[in-house]
């Protein structure tokens, strides 16, 4: 067993394929997502003819902040079904962040539209906006399937508030990750109420087939590609650990076993959720970018131990069964529009430029590679670049802080002077925040149009 | 890759969202726009009167068309016999939220005002004006389809429907409604169109229902009774035995009437 993959017949493959970018269909999609939101309102304008008084008013805003929400929940849950058109052509960075985004609309949205509903409510029993509370409760107990949605919005809030920035990085990735599978039991439970109270649906039949087929949709999406997908994927490629190797100090590469692995449509860039079966990691799933191109027998993933579960990889026994999902993510040669390419790597972010150093398309001197690291012993993978650097005639640099600790200097003048034609390039970058961010902007000064700057963060 | 500015994007969304809003509900107009032009109209008068007026309605049914209303369609069958009409129901009626009540409370109200006046001029029931309202306006357009029918000669003369009137002493069974605490079912006996006898055949028990449907139901059954109809008072302390009840009663009136 060596630590060196490169050069399979599956990696040659892949260099030899033409450039061919593909559009995102992202704006597309967004131009859906705005016209199924007047579709919604429509409904409200088509079934209400007048508005009487203020009464009236606080109703029908009442309606349309939960029409809109109804419509933008089976959203929510849709951004997270792992539809591959939207994790692979989109990106699963960018569709997390619309699933953040937009859940917080939402939230935003049930708020008022409770609130609101009730107010009306009141008023209209003779009540004042002082016992919203009381009409809430009476509603809760007198209208059909409001014990339900009212279970359902408490979970919502629950959801909500686990996520909110300060207290979502104060708790464990786990508990999270399992608080939010709640959102199915809510969005389930919120569902009943809109069907049986809800004034555009009770009356009008074709606003309730319309409903019945957004959400119907979406389940069975989710129910295809976040459940019997991975299932099938695991059934026919049983992967398993073959060995965990100790790159340097603090990063450890997993090399996993399986059948006809070349077949799982994986790339360099792909990443998969990973699941090992070994005491402590059975229940959460994480993601690690493959940083290798995939072999009919082996599969490679390279991961820096910083937190617990990247700790526990380096005790992984070989053997130990691997349940898989993937692959995703976008940040692979479709993006690429040029001959030329810059990949800048910073730290641990080398996974997925080592797996494209070596299969991006491209003649001698086409493919450069900028690895950034602390010291010149933190620079993982490093014997295998080499070797396909020369054997490609690609281009490699590192840039590590001094002796004394100084950081090197990445700046638009220093990438101009080293590669002249920066602005010809296409640029990958895949590294920690903070320096992704400063990269991105020493490119942008370097003259590289923010088009051709491919980019994946999973920050919100 | 751009920086995000998580703030500005809150207000930006938030203010988006409130001014949308707050337009498209000021762009919706204080009153129906089709009923304002129904009112206006000059509606004819209304159908022949008992004593066969000049334009005697022929026998059968007719549907009026439906008016919108703010909370929903409202639509009036009626069955006209003899140039009178003998029965009035909604076929459509708001419904959802708190429709759901409104529209239970006020079409039986609506069909019984309409039978007693044989015209649209009804008075609105309190509490459902915009229902009213929309029942009104259907029934006119029920009238004047009736009318029409009669003026055109295409009526089949039938003599007498079954009114409500008409009906026997009988006992009839109401629907069961459920309660939080339990089924609620009122059999009533009617004798000439009245009730002369309300009872509970199912009532909540166990626990402190017993108690609460011993005090209540008796009162219930008396208070049916002196009304003649399911328009009765809740027995205070048996809040949701009492809207039971009255579902049931009113379901149980639905069929002797019909």
């Amino acid at each position: 067993m060596t630590t060196t993959l490169a050069g399979g017949r599956a990696a040659r493959r892949q260099t030899m394929r033409r450039i061919r970018p593909r559009r995102s269909p992202a704006v597309p999609l967004v131009v859906a997502l705005w016209a199924g939101a007047a579709a919604v309102l429509w409904l409200w304008w088509d079934n209400t003819p007048s508005l009487a008084d203020n009464t009236a008013k606080i109703l029908a805003a009442g309606r349309i902040t939960g029409l809109l929400a109804g419509y933008l929940m089976a959203l929510v849950v849709l951004q997270m079904a792992r539809v591959p058109a939207l994790e692979r052509r989109v990106g699963s960075d960018r569709v997390a962040r619309w699933h953040a985004m937009s859940g917080r609309y939402t939230v935003c949205l049930v708020v008022a539209h409770v609130f609101l509903t009730m107010w009306a409510y009141a008023l209209q029993s003779g009540r004042t906006l002082g016992d919203v509370v009381q009409q809430t409760i009476d509603s809760v107990n007198t209208l059909p399937d409001m014990g339900k949605a009212a279970i359902g919005t408490g979970l919502l809030f629950v959801i909500a508030f686990i996520s909110v920035g300060g207290i979502r990085r104060r708790v464990p990735y786990d508990t999270w990750y399992h608080v939010h599978l709640l959102t199915y039991a809510a969005v389930f439970l919120t569902f009943w109420h809109q069907i049986t109270t809800g004034n555009e649906f009770a009356v009008e039949p074709t606003a309730k087939t319309f409903w019945y087929g957004l959400y119907g949709a979406v389940t069975a999406l989710v129910l295809w590609y976040r459940v019997i997908t991975p299932i099938r994927l695991n059934l026919r490629h049983r992967m398993y650990v073959e060995a965990v190797i100790e790159e340097t100090p603090g990063i450890v590469s997993v090399l996993i076993g399986g059948r006809k692995l070349h077949r799982m449509g994986a790339e360099a860039g792909h990443f998969f959720r990973w699941r090992f079966k070994a005491p402590g990691m059975r229940f959460s799933s994480h993601p690690y970018s493959l940083s290798a191109a995939p072999r009919p027998d082996m599969l490679r993933i390279t991961v820096k131990a910083i937190g617990d579960h990247t700790s526990r990889l380096r005790e992984l026994k070989p053997g130990t069964k691997v349940w898989a999902e993937g692959p995703y993510g976008a940040l692979t040669a479709q993006r690429r529009s040029r001959g030329k390419v810059l990949l800048v790597a910073g730290g641990v972010g080398i996974t997925p430029m080592r797996a494209l150093f070596e299969t991006l398309p491209g003649a001698s001197g086409d493919i450069t590679l900028l690895y950034r690291a602390n010291s010149t012993q933190d620079l993982a993978l490093w014997d295998e670049l080499s070797a396909i650097a020369d054997e490609r005639g690609a281009r490699l640099m590192y840039a590590v802080n001094s002796p004394d600790g100084e950081r090197p200097d990445i700046s638009a003048e220093r990438l101009r002077q080293k590669l002249p034609d920066i602005d010809q390039h296409d640029v990958f970058l895949c590294g920690p925040p903070g320096f992704a961010q400063s990269v991105y902007e020493a490119l942008r000064g370097a003259g590289v149009p923010a088009r051709r700057i491919h980019h994946e963060s999973f920050e919100m | 890759m751009r920086k995000s500015h998580p703030i500005r994007r809150f207000v930006l969304a938030g203010a988006a969202t409130v001014s949308g809003i707050v337009l498209l509900l000021s762009l919706k107009p204080a009153t129906d726009p089709g009923s304002a032009q129904a009112a206006g109209g000059a509606a004819p008068p209304v159908a022949a009167s008992p004593q066969g007026g000049a334009q005697a309605a022929g026998s059968g049914t007719v549907t009026g068309d439906a008016a919108r209303t703010q909370y929903g369609a409202v639509q009036v069958r009626l069955t006209v016999a003899d140039g009178r009409i003998t029965k009035a129901e909604a076929v459509q009626a708001p419904k959802g939220g708190q429709s759901d009540q409104v529209t239970a409370n006020a079409v039986p109200k609506l069909n019984q005002a309409a039978v007693a006046a044989q015209s649209a001029d009804i008075d609105a029931v309190s509490g459902a004006t915009y229902t009213s309202a929309g029942y009104k306006q259907s029934l006119q357009s029920a009238i004047d389809k009736a009318n029409a029918a009669a003026g055109a000669g295409q009526g089949s003369q039938e003599s007498g429907g079954q009114g409500p009137g008409a009906a026997q002493a009988r006992t009839v069974t109401g629907a069961v409604a459920q309660t939080q605490y339990g089924p609620v079912q009122v059999r009533v006996t009617v004798s000439g169109g009245k009730i002369t006898k309300a009872e509970a055949v199912k009532a909540p028990s166990g626990g402190q229902s017993t108690t609460v449907t011993a005090d209540a139901v008796p009162k219930l059954n008396q208070a049916a009774v002196a009304a003649g109809s399911a328009d009765i008072d809740a027995v205070s302390g048996a809040t949701y035995t009492s809207a039971g009840y009255k579902e049931s009663l009113q379901s149980a009136l639905d069929q002797a009437g019909g």
